[in-house]
């Protein structure tokens, strides 16, 4: 396929968290706010003053200096964020806007809190509790954190607008951000698809790690260029696949996957697009904040949630999505010690596949995947099963 | 006559076999890897095609790369996994095998096979050496042995002395202490195998198999870990009838066959 327009410079912006378009708007006074979770709704971090910073530490190799504070017992991703922390990567940030969700993020947040990390003598943290239901009181409960924790603190230390006309303003940004990723991402459902799961990941990447406004210019034309854009005369894939999981912000993950066969159509995993670029919705007389509570505890598709007919919701939203995307099979990752994933991705490993009949390849891999050589196998090993599966299947239909 | 290749270039041993049209093995080798894989499947391949008689693999109506450095086969048609192979290969060879534990020189899997060749699950080990041929080769080296002596050491053990590290590095000072102790050598060994078969238990439980198992790669010559694996798994491992370290190229060479002939 002809190369996307904009694609070297997304993966350029993507080489660091202090990134280009971060630096200009700091230069233009803006403050840096920086967030780990999808629970931190990036729409009240993207006011006009201010705006969010999702985390990753790109090119992190073993997080020494984090596992003497942390232990090696726990997430790699979160330890590698504060290996890059006490590398000085993230001494621009103006604050970071903590969740009480992860263990090991909350517990690396809580290292910024506590130690003299951060060198901006303004910068602060603060902590936002978030329920594990999905009840009114849930709502209500995680509504008031978010007045308290974030609106209040940015207008106390940065007086920054909070109000519901800025919030308004806010949520039209970041409704036409998610309607020109998800306009892009549809592309990835057509029988030949015009667009790699690693430029879909490179895309989505860039717009929750850079100033929206700066990168809506890129997107509005990359859904234009998308309009028009040609499928190569022959793929370079044999089976199509869904990654569902925990964190992955490693769009090389993505490219390692397609380069043994399997064209990555969904991207269900943390830091994805599904869920995460759905438009918000303010009803008549609702007030914006509640909206924006509301979106994020519904729409949210994290494991930390227990209720029953929740976990199985989970399960029935892969494989609709399956469906929906035409994936042949299920990747599904976890990253070492990841606490929530762990449980989920062994469930989902023997679920999908017995209650879907959805092939499916459980992977626990690291933030940095320095083990490509196996990782590679593994998903070679799995894409020559599932194509022999997709023949086989072809071929009784045929004889009917 | 039509002639297949398969080529599986492993990190400690690289295999070639070639098949003819009937699906008979004419020829096979094993030589030890260089560094360099593409060198390593070159010099396996002319050796195979000398014993049939052809110049070049050219010659060969396909050819198909296997192992871990299956991308650097020079001439290969295409690259199959390893795991794919190796289900290929046993059952082409037997057909009743349902399971299958392969130890390679850097990896441990567990793969269970359909009724027609095909993978139907299969595990397999994280990066580390823990159980692999490499660990072998450090245990070995503990014990100023060759492989086939530390298996027949194995063997006469009585009693079995736990190791309790899984790492390698730690296995192998693990091992030093307990010969500094005085333990007995055989029972040490013995304990090593039951250490490595406990991780096969692993794979094989997670790739889903049951019944009918059998070992295939480099360690699957070593008695003494089968006999731990049957102590583990309860169960008979069947011996194969071809060398089970050829079973990856045997099986890309049966996978260049069934291709060949389609395109043919």
């Amino acid at each position: 396929m002809k190369d996307l327009k904009h694609l070297i410079e997304m993966e350029d912006l993507l080489q660091q968290a202090h990134n280009k378009l971060v630096k200009e708007a700091r230069e233009e006074g803006r403050k840096a706010i920086g967030y780990t979770c999808y629970f931190m709704p990036e729409v009240l971090l993207d006011l006009e003053g201010c705006f969010g910073v999702r985390l990753r530490a790109p090119n992190c190799t073993t997080p020494v200096m984090a596992t003497y504070y942390m232990s090696g017992r726990t997430c790699h991703f979160g330890r590698s964020l504060m290996e890059r922390a006490l590398e000085g990567g993230y001494n621009f940030l103006d604050a970071q806007m903590a969740t009480e969700t992860c263990t090991v993020t909350c517990r690396f947040q809580e290292h910024l809190q506590r130690m003299d990390i951060i060198q901006n003598p303004d910068f602060f943290v603060e902590f936002t509790d978030v329920p594990f239901k999905k009840t009114e009181n849930s709502v209500e409960h995680y509504r008031k954190q978010l007045q308290a924790h974030v609106l209040d603190s940015l207008h106390e230390k940065y007086g920054i607008d909070t109000s519901d006309e800025a919030l308004l303003k806010a949520i039209e940004q970041h409704n036409e951000v998610c309607r020109l990723v998800s306009e892009i991402g549809s592309y990835r459902k057509l029988d030949v698809p015009t667009i790699t799961g690693y430029e879909f990941a490179v895309i989505q990447l860039t717009t929750i790690t850079c100033p929206k406004d700066k990168i809506l210019p890129m997107l509005r034309e990359t859904a234009e260029e998308m309009k028009t854009r040609k499928p190569d005369l022959k793929p370079t894939w044999k089976v199509k696949v869904c990654v569902a999981g925990a964190e992955n912000d490693d769009p090389d993950f993505i490219k390692l996957i397609e380069s043994c066969g399997a064209l990555v159509v969904a991207d269900r995993y943390c830091y994805g697009s599904l869920p995460g670029r759905e438009e918000i919705v303010v009803q008549e007389g609702q007030s914006p904040l509640d909206a924006i509570a509301r979106h994020y505890l519904n729409t949210s598709c994290c494991p930390r949630f227990m209720p029953q007919d929740i976990m199985r919701g989970r399960k029935q939203y892969i494989a609709d999505l399956c469906k929906e995307y035409n994936a042949d099979g299920l990747i599904i990752e976890s990253n070492k010690f990841c606490e929530y994933w762990s449980y989920e991705r062994t469930i989902d490993a023997l679920v999908i596949p017995r209650d879907y009949d959805i092939p499916t390849c459980s992977i626990e891999k690291e933030y940095i995947n320095s083990a490509s050589g196996q990782l590679r196998t593994r998903f070679q090993a799995f894409v020559e099963s599932v194509e022999l599966k997709k023949l086989h299947s072809r071929k009784g239909a045929d004889d009917v | 006559m039509k002639y297949f290749g398969g080529c599986d270039v492993g990190s400690t041993y690289t295999k070639a076999v070639i098949l003819d049209e009937n699906g008979k093995i004419v020829a096979d080798t094993t030589i030890k890897s260089k560094i360099n894989s593409a060198e390593s499947a070159k010099i396996a391949m002319e050796e195979v095609l000398t014993k049939v008689g052809l110049k070049s693999s050219e010659e060969l109506e396909y050819l198909i790369g296997t192992g871990y450095g299956r991308n650097k086969v020079p001439f290969a048609d295409e690259n199959i996994s390893e795991i794919s192979c190796h289900a290929m290969g046993v059952h082409v060879t037997d057909p009743s095998v349902k399971a299958i534990i392969d130890i390679g020189g850097q990896d441990v899997k567990g793969i269970s096979v359909d009724t027609d060749g095909t993978v139907k699950n299969f595990a397999m080990n994280d990066k580390c050496a823990a159980g692999t041929g490499r660990f072998y080769e450090a245990m070995a080296r503990s014990f100023e042995m060759s492989l086939p002596e530390f298996s027949k050491l194995s063997l006469s053990a009585k009693n079995v002395i736990p190791i309790t590290a899984q790492c390698t590095v730690f296995a192998e000072s693990e091992v030093i202490t307990l010969v500094g102790e005085g333990k007995p050598m055989n029972e040490i060994a013995a304990g090593i195998q039951m250490a490595v078969a406990k991780r096969c238990f692993v794979m094989a439980k997670k790739a889903g198999a049951t019944d009918s198992i059998t070992l295939t790669g480099g360690c699957a010559k070593n008695d003494g870990l089968k006999q731990a694996i049957e102590h583990v798994l309860k169960l008979k491992v069947i011996d194969l009838s071809i060398d089970p370290q050829l079973m990856g190229a045997l099986g890309a060479a049966e996978f260049a066959r069934q291709k060949g002939l389609a395109q043919a």
